[in-house]
Order: C-alpha cells, then structure tokens, then sequence
C-alpha cells in the first residue's frame, strides 16, 4: 500500500510539474511579444512622465515630479476634451451596439445574400486616413445640404453639420458607427453562430415562440459576446483619434469658460496636439497617463458587471 | 399553416429588402471611392459625385503606381503579405494558446496576466510609440537581434499589440468549450498539447477566423507601427509607407491614393469572402456528441 | 500533424527573421529629409543623378502633408539612434527641439548668396529651401471684366469699393463669391499664421518687429488692431460660407482655379495645384490697413539643417552646396521642385505665375517680412485660430471679434 500511494504522489507532482511547464511554455510566445512592445515601453513611458522629456534632442531628461501632472489638470482644454469624450463615448456604445447586434441577427437570418451583406457590412473599417474624411467631409459639406433641401429639411440644408461644433460632434458618431459597426458585428456574429441549433430546435418544438426563444435561449448563449463588445466600444470610443482627426479636425470652434476653443477636440487628439503643437511631450505623457488610469477604471467596472451578469442570465 | 407560411415568407422578402436598402447606404462611401478612383485630380475636386467619363483612367491610375520606380509597389506588397501573414499567424496561435491555459488554469497569477493583458488594451498608443523605438533600439544594441528595420521587430511588434485584443476575445469564447470535451481527450490519452491543438483550436474556427479578419484589416491598413519600426524610404516598405506620398503637403493627388485604396481594398475582400465559410458552422454543434 | 507544421513554420520564421539584417554599406551614405511628399519623384531622380556624379548615395525622405508629420518621424529617427544628416526646420519652435545637434554652418560659401538665411545669436544654421510669398492671388481675366485695376488695391477703402463693386456682378463674372477664403478647422494656418501676420508686418520696414514685440510686451496699438480686424470681417463677409466654414485646402484653391472666385488668400505654393488655369494671375497686397501698404510678405518657408554629429558631416555640406552651385542642383530645385530660388546666383525661374509674381515684388523691393514666428505655434493654432473661426462662424459680431483678438493678444507672451 506505501509504494501505490508512493507512486501515486510522484505521478500527481509529476503531472503537476507538467502541467506548469505547459502553462508558461504556452504562455511564454504571448508574454513575451506582449512585453516587449507594450509594458516595458509603458513603463519607459511613465517614467518620462515624471520628467521634461520631449522626444527631441536634449542636453538632458531632469526630473519634474508631478509638475506634468499639475498642469495637466490646470489645462481647460484637457478638462472640455474629457467632457466632450465621454458624451461622444456614452452615445457612440449605444448607437454602435444597436447597429452592430441589429446587423448581425440580420446577416445569420435565412436571408438570402448574407454572405454579401456580411461583407458589405464589414468593408466600412477597412476605409481611413485622410482618404475617410475627404469622402465625408463632401458627403456633409455637399451631400447633405443638396439631399436636405430636395426633402424640404430646411435645417440640414441651410446649417453644414461640420460647421458647429455640436452637430460636428453628432457628425463624428455617425462616421465612426458607421466605421465600427461592421467590426462589432462580426463578433455578435461568432456568438450567434455558438448557439447550438438543437437547443433552439427543442425549443420550437416545446411550443415556445420567436422571441421567446431568442430572449431565454439566444440572449444568455451570446451574453459573453456582450462583455466583449461593450468593453471593445468604450475602449476603442474614449480612444478615438483617427476619424476625430481626419473628419473634424479637432472641431469648429466654441466657447468654452470665456474662451475660443476648438470644439470637438477628444481626448486622444488633445493629447496628440499637447505634443505636437504645444511641444510639450512631457506633458502629453501624463495626460496619457491619466487618460489610462481613467478608462482602466471604467471598463474594470464595465467588464466585472458584464461577467456577474452573464453568470445571471 | 399555409397563412403562417406565406406570411413567413413575405417577412423574409421585406427582411431582405430592408438589409439590401441598408447595405447600400453603407456602402456609399465606397461607391465614391470606386468612381473617383477612375477620375482625374481636377474632376475629383470639381465634380465628386459625377460618374467618370473615362474608365480606361483606373487603369491608367493602377499601372501608374504598379510602375512608379520610387514606389517600388510590387515589393511593398510582399511585405505587406509577408509581414500580415506571420504576423496573423503569430497572433492568433500564441493568443490562443495564452488564452487556453489562462482560463483552465485557475490561480490568482493567471487572473492577474490576464487582467494585465486586457488592460493594455486602453493604452494609448502616444505613451508607448517612442518608448517603442528607443527599447527597440536598445535591445538590438544589447543582444544584437535586429529589431528595428526588419521583419523581426514589426511581426513581434504586431504579435505584441494583436495579443490583447485576440486573447481576451478567446478567453470569452473558450469559456462556451464544455470541460467534457477536454476531459474525453485526457481519459483518451492525449496530452496537453494534442488535446490543444486536435481537439480545442478546431472547435474555435469561427473565433479564430473572426480574429484574424479582425487584426488582418488593422495591420495591413497600418501606417503608424512600420513608419516607427520599419522607416520610411528603408528596404522593408509595407503598402501604406510606399502610397503615403500621395497625399502630399498642398498636392494631395487624390486620384492616385483612391486608386491605392482599392489596389488595397481586393486581397481584403477576397481574403474575407474566403475565410466566411469557415464562420458559418457553428461552434459547440455537435461536437459534445 | 498539424501541430508540426506550425512549430516548422515557426521555426523557419525565426530563421529568416534573423537572417534579415541590413548589409554594412562601404560607400557613403547620407540621409535627407523633407516636408513636401509631392517632389518626392522630382526628388528621387535628383538623388539618383547625384549619386551617379559624385558616388555619394543619398537617401532621401519625404514626410509631411496629412499622412505623415515629419516632427513624428524625426522624433523616431532621434530615438532609434538614426537621426538624418539634413532635415527642415520651419522656425523657432522647431530650431528650439533640435538645437542641441543642429550645426553651425556660417562659413559656408552659400551663406552670401542669399537674404533668408536662418540666424541665431549671428550664427548662420539654417539653409533656405526656398523662398514663398503670399498676398492676395488676384483673377486678372475677371479683373479687367470688371475694369478694376489691381495696381489700386494697397488699401482697405480700394479693397472694400473693388469688393462691393464684383459683389454685384457675381452673375456676369460667373462667381460664387468674391474672395474664396478659409477659416475652418484643418485651416487655422490660413488665418491664424498668414493672415494674422498682416497686423504684424504689413506696411512695415522688412524685419521691422516692433508691433510684434509691442503686442507681446502687452502695448496693443489699438488703431492698427481695429483696421484689422475689419479687414478680416471683409474677407469673411466677401467669401463663400461653405468654404469659410468647412472647406479644405482643396475645395479653396479648387474655387479660384475653376473661376468661381476672383481672389485667392493664399500664396505661390498653390501654383502645384493651378497648372490647369486658363487664366493670368498674380498678387495684390493685403488691405489691412486704411493707408497703402504696397508690397506682399516674402521670406523662406523652412530651412535645411546640418546634424553636427553626422557621420558624413562633409558629406552632407557638399549636398547642400550642390543644390547652389551645381546645374543639376539648380536644375532640381527650381524646375523639377518648382521652388523659387533663394540664392542670388541661380538665374533660373519657377514656371508658376503666382511664383513668377512673388520674384516681381521682390525684384521691386516691395516685401514685408513673415513675423508671425514670435507668437509660438501653439498660441496661433489653439488660441487665435478658434477666434477666427468663431467669426466665420458667425457665432460672434465684428466687435466681439476684435474684443476677443485684443484680450487673446494682451494673454500672449
């Protein structure tokens, strides 16, 4: 009986020690790109932060402590960039989620052309730069006003959207769902495709109808598809830079605190324009900082309560 | 039933009518670049929304780039080929793989990996963009691996930005793999690694296809990572470093980068109709069986 | 068995990724770099010429336009250890980043040929690329139409009379409006840096900064700023609103070309995008002020510095002189680049009219400097720019334009 259990407890740490030289062989790949190019240069990063660094040539990097951080906050512009993006961020989630679920319960439907629609969908993201404005900026500047006025939408056609900076600011989340929506939707589409048809075929056959089939059969199977795609939309929302720069430009002006400010400059192009026009690199850094410490804490929220309620549903 | 049928049926042809209506709204914006694209700079700018008098002026736009000496297009487009393609394969692979055993291994320090890994993905890319370059450069110096310049530091670079996004998304996609299946396999006698690569990542097709759609657009659009790690004007040029003189500092030719877009637009396109059908079957189905 | 294929796959992946490491050179290599991606052709072939004349290869960049900033890239090149041997610089902002390495290049022949060298403290460091003026492009076709002649307008009470007169024969001359003009986002260059260097300069002795350095100093010569600002409320009450307000380089230069607008507030560098015109052009002086400012605003967009730690630093002077001296350099700059010459020796011409019109105003003498450098780019671009715009906009009266000018100026340090 000593030696079955002796050989017992080696084969279990035996297997133990396997199973830990899995775990990092499989992870190490990963780990090790991920190091490399995203936390070793972060830290580098927060380290400059903490310094009058400007990427340029200096005699030397001295060390400022939180001054960067200071002025960063005493920087009305960094305070309406904020604003403005989480109001971009709060109406970009819903429009594109709506869109994107909407597109995907469409496209795995028995409809005909879905393969084509899939891709038509899809072929938005692929469109950016300079290229996405230019081809949206004449479709408001030109487009809208001409297609306004033959309906008789007196607003739209005497008012460019681009022209103010709250409409420019509707202007920008119209382009980026446009943009996102395709992408967001190929992910409702992977969890729509895991819900296993035999589960929905039985309920059919239990009698249960269309939509109650999809609230208590689809809903909780693409629920971890939620977690996902709401956590991508905050992200990729708060991060915004690419159609904000190439579709607005940091925006018409505005009024802001008794000053002139550019009107829908988010908080990625904000901190872009800390370091390229007001050369102030450093600076930029700890906006940075603070801008990742920010979303960091909402989507940690986002994606806890999204994992209780997928357990829920 | 025949009522039910019938209504069935129109619902579905008012279904498809609606998604056709959409998907041409959708794709409007392409249109234009399509028409442009065969358009001279000056009609472009006078007249956008016209159709172009002369098609023959696309072909003229693509053998002006395909030939430009400077431009060296067809070389860039290797690389470009090249550099996805590693890169795809990278990613998705060792994403999974990191993803896989983070979720069956049920230790705080898996949590905490995992959380950092979906925490990079807020940070903003001007924190780490010179930083990037200067630890590039540094580790080169050190171990005499060139980083910089070369295929190695991009396809790393991208392995490394790809992670977080393709690791969070298999984790939440694995966590739907019943532990029943892998536990067959191990009473069967397959190992980790057998039972990874026969059994899980097969289940995963339409996830890990999804991925590499996903990052394949980003990276082969990608202009900001080759012109920091590869260069601009160096021997390893990528499609959006050798196009971007077209948009120039006051002459941008419009018909020229049109044209690029679409050159760029067909692999896409043919790449993402091709890997469809392998989205289509369903994950989970019949595989408990 | 699917597994050995991705672990081969990976294995030659390695392998050939080590394998790529870039060949030593033995010949001598310089790196050059530059703003304008739409000489890059013109540029290519240069350096192809002058490596096959001297055996120097030159391994010239072009970054800029809006795909790619050029601060970005040499802010990369700087962290990866690969700082070019010449890159532009396009003022004291920039010369203030790259000081530390920037050389001392005073005793260079070139240095006498030209008026529009970059000095500081008495060192010679920067070489002029080129040399650009703007004022106002005038329609001369629709001019004489119009019988206005453009040697009048030197003056607010010219321009307002030339402007209320074409204002009322829009139909006849075919136009959408009298002046086509920007002051939208993606624009603030246009008003913000040029234009505002109208209070700045115009009228003055060339170099002459005392209103600068007043306005910094915090005495704003009121009069002065008041026929300003009414000079701009003209040209914004003159121009076509969509324009105004939203549109792009493109769609301003592109309504002078096509004849919907008579004047043109931009300068020489547009002749690139007007080679199609069917028309004679040429420039007018601003009109911001109510009496005559005869002369348009001329001096060197950017200018070319030396890295003092170039590994080939003779390397990369005799690039620079050859751009001087040499036929073929010349022949580059000004005909293939369509840049006007900054040098005294190069007797060659631009084929541009509005580049032929800024060397006649030179040639004249009637030049006022560029003095909007003192302000630093970032009051220009987030504060003034914003004010204009507003005014474009409509959004704030003549009055409260001038109210928030004057309160922006007197913040300005």
């Amino acid at each position: 009986m000593n030696d079955k259990t002796k050989t017992k407890t080696s084969s279990i740490s035996k297997d133990k020690k396997i199973e830990k030289l899995v775990f990092w062989l499989f992870l190490a790949p990963a780990l090790f790109s991920f190091l490399m190019v995203q936390i070793i240069p972060f830290m580098i990063g927060i380290y400059y932060s903490f310094t009058n660094w400007s990427a340029t040539a200096q005699i030397s990097i001295d060390f400022v402590g939180m001054k960067n951080y200071f002025d960063a906050f005493q920087d009305p512009s960094f305070l309406y960039a904020t604003i403005i993006t989480s109001i971009y961020t709060f109406m970009n989630i819903i429009l594109v989620n709506i869109i994107a679920f909407s597109l995907a319960l469409l496209v795995t439907s028995n409809l005909k052309g879905k393969n084509i629609y899939r891709a038509g969908f899809f072929l938005p993201n692929i469109i950016g730069g300079i290229i996405l404005g230019y081809i949206w900026q004449f479709i408001f500047n030109q487009f809208v006003p001409k297609l306004a006025a033959a309906v008789g939408f007196t607003y739209l056609s005497e008012n460019l959207m681009l022209g103010n900076s709250n409409t420019a600011i509707l202007a920008l989340v119209i382009v980026s769902t446009w943009q996102y929506a395709g992408y967001i939707m190929m992910i409702y589409v992977a969890a729509l495709q895991n819900v296993p048809k035999d589960l929905l075929e039985a309920a059919q056959i239990d009698g249960a109808s269309a939509w109650q089939r999809f609230r208590n059969v689809t809903i909780p199977l693409v629920a971890p598809a939620f977690t996902v795609t709401l956590f991508l939309t905050l992200v990729n929302s708060f991060k915004q830079f690419d159609v904000n720069a190439s579709l607005t430009n940091g925006g018409p002006s505005t009024m802001f605190m008794g000053k002139a400010i550019k009107g829908t400059t988010l908080l990625a192009m904000n901190i872009n324009d800390t370091s390229i026009i007001s050369l102030n690199t450093a600076q930029a850094q700890a906006k940075a900082i603070v801008f990742f410490l920010v979303l960091v804490t909402f989507s940690l929220i986002q994606v806890y309560v999204s994992k209780k309620r997928e357990v829920e549903l | 039933m025949f009522k039910n049928a019938n209504n069935k049926i129109i619902a579905r042809n008012i279904s498809e009518v609606m998604t056709f209506t959409v998907m041409i709204m959708f794709l409007v914006p392409l249109f234009l670049v399509l028409i442009n694209a065969a358009k001279t700079n000056n009609e472009i700018i006078s007249a956008p929304l016209s159709l172009p008098t002369d098609w023959s002026v696309l072909i003229k736009n693509i053998t002006t780039i395909w030939s430009n000496p400077n431009l060296r297009y067809s070389q860039a487009l290797v690389n470009s080929f090249v550099i996805t393609t590693f890169s795809l394969m990278g990613i998705t692979i060792f994403s999974a793989m990191a993803a896989w055993v983070l979720l069956r291994t049920k230790t705080k320090l898996s949590t905490a990996i995992l959380m950092l890994f979906i925490a990079a993905m807020v940070i903003p890319f001007q924190v780490v963009m010179f930083p990037l370059v200067k630890w590039f450069g540094i580790f080169q110096s050190i171990t005499g691996i060139q980083m910089l310049r070369s295929y190695t530091g991009i396809i790393i670079a991208y392995i490394g930005f790809g992670s977080s996004l393709s690791i969070f998304m298999f984790h939440g996609f694995m966590k739907s793999i019943p532990h029943e299946i892998e536990e067959a396999a191990y009473v069967d006698g397959c190992g980790k690694f057998k039972t990874f690569f026969l059994i899980v990542l097969p289940i995963l097709k339409p996830i890990y296809v999804t991925i590499l759609i996903l990052n394949g657009i980003w990276i082969w659009n990608d202009f900001l990572l080759p012109m920091l790690v590869l260069g601009k004007g160096t021997p390893v040029q990528t499609l959006p470093l050798a196009v971007n003189n077209f948009a120039g500092a006051f002459l941008v030719s419009w018909d020229l980068m049109m044209t690029a877009i679409l050159m760029a637009l067909v692999p896409i396109i043919v790449f993402f109709l091709a890997a469809q059908k392998h989205i289509i079957k369903g994950m989970v189905e019949g595989s408990v069986k | 068995m699917k597994k050995i294929i991705v672990f081969i796959s990976m294995l030659l992946v390695l392998v050939s990724l080590t394998a790529c490491a870039p060949k030593e050179a033995e010949q001598v290599v310089i790196t050059f770099k530059q703003n304008k991606p739409e000489i890059d052709d013109a540029l290519q072939a240069y350096a192809k010429a002058y490596e096959a004349a001297t055996g120097v290869k030159v391994n010239a960049v072009s970054c800029g336009g809006g795909s790619c900033t050029l601060g970005d890239m040499l802010k990369a090149d700087y962290a990866a250890g690969e700082m070019p041997d010449i890159f532009p610089i396009d003022g004291p902002d920039s010369y203030k980043q790259w000081e530390a390495i920037i050389a001392d290049l005073s005793g260079e022949d070139w240095v006498d040929e030209t008026s529009v060298e970059y000095v500081v403290d008495g060192k010679v460091v920067g070489f002029p690329v080129a040399v650009e003026g703007w004022g106002m492009a005038y329609n001369a076709d629709l001019l004489a139409k119009a019988g206005i002649d453009p040697k009048t307008l030197t003056n607010y009470a010219a321009y307002m009379d030339a402007f209320v007169k074409l204002d009322g024969m829009k139909a006849e001359l075919g136009i959408d409006s009298v002046v086509s003009m920007t002051a939208g986002p993606g624009m603030y260059w246009v008003t913000a840096h040029h234009n505002f260097n109208s209070l700045l300069s115009n009228g003055l002795e060339y170099n002459d900064l005392t209103v600068a350095n007043n306005i910094l100093a915090g005495n704003i010569d009121d009069t002065r700023l008041n026929e300003y600002a009414d000079w701009v409320d003209l040209l914004f009450k003159y121009a076509d609103k969509t324009v105004l307000t939203t549109g792009n380089y493109d769609s301003q230069v592109g309504a002078f070309l096509n004849q919907k607008a008579v004047f043109l507030h931009q300068g020489n560098w547009v002749d690139g995008n007007l080679t199609d015109a069917t028309f004679k052009m040429a420039f007018a002086p601003h009109g911001s002020s109510t009496s005559d400012t005869d002369g348009i605003f001329v001096s060197a967009p950017a200018w070319y510095v030396v890295n003092k730690d170039s590994k080939n630093y003779q390397a990369a002077l005799d690039f620079l002189n050859a751009l001087v001296y040499s036929d073929l350099g010349q022949k580059y700059m000004v005909e293939d680049a369509g840049m006007i010459p900054a040098f005294g020796n190069i007797s060659l011409q631009p084929k541009g009219q509005l580049s032929q019109s800024v060397q006649a105003w030179t040639a004249e003498g009637k030049v006022y400097s560029w003095n909007q450098y003192l302000f630093a780019g970032e009051f220009r671009d987030n504060v003034l720019g914003p004010i204009y715009d507003q005014l474009a906009q409509g959004a704030v009266t003549a009055d409260e334009f001038k109210a928030l000018l004057k309160t922006a100026l007197m913040e300005a340090k």
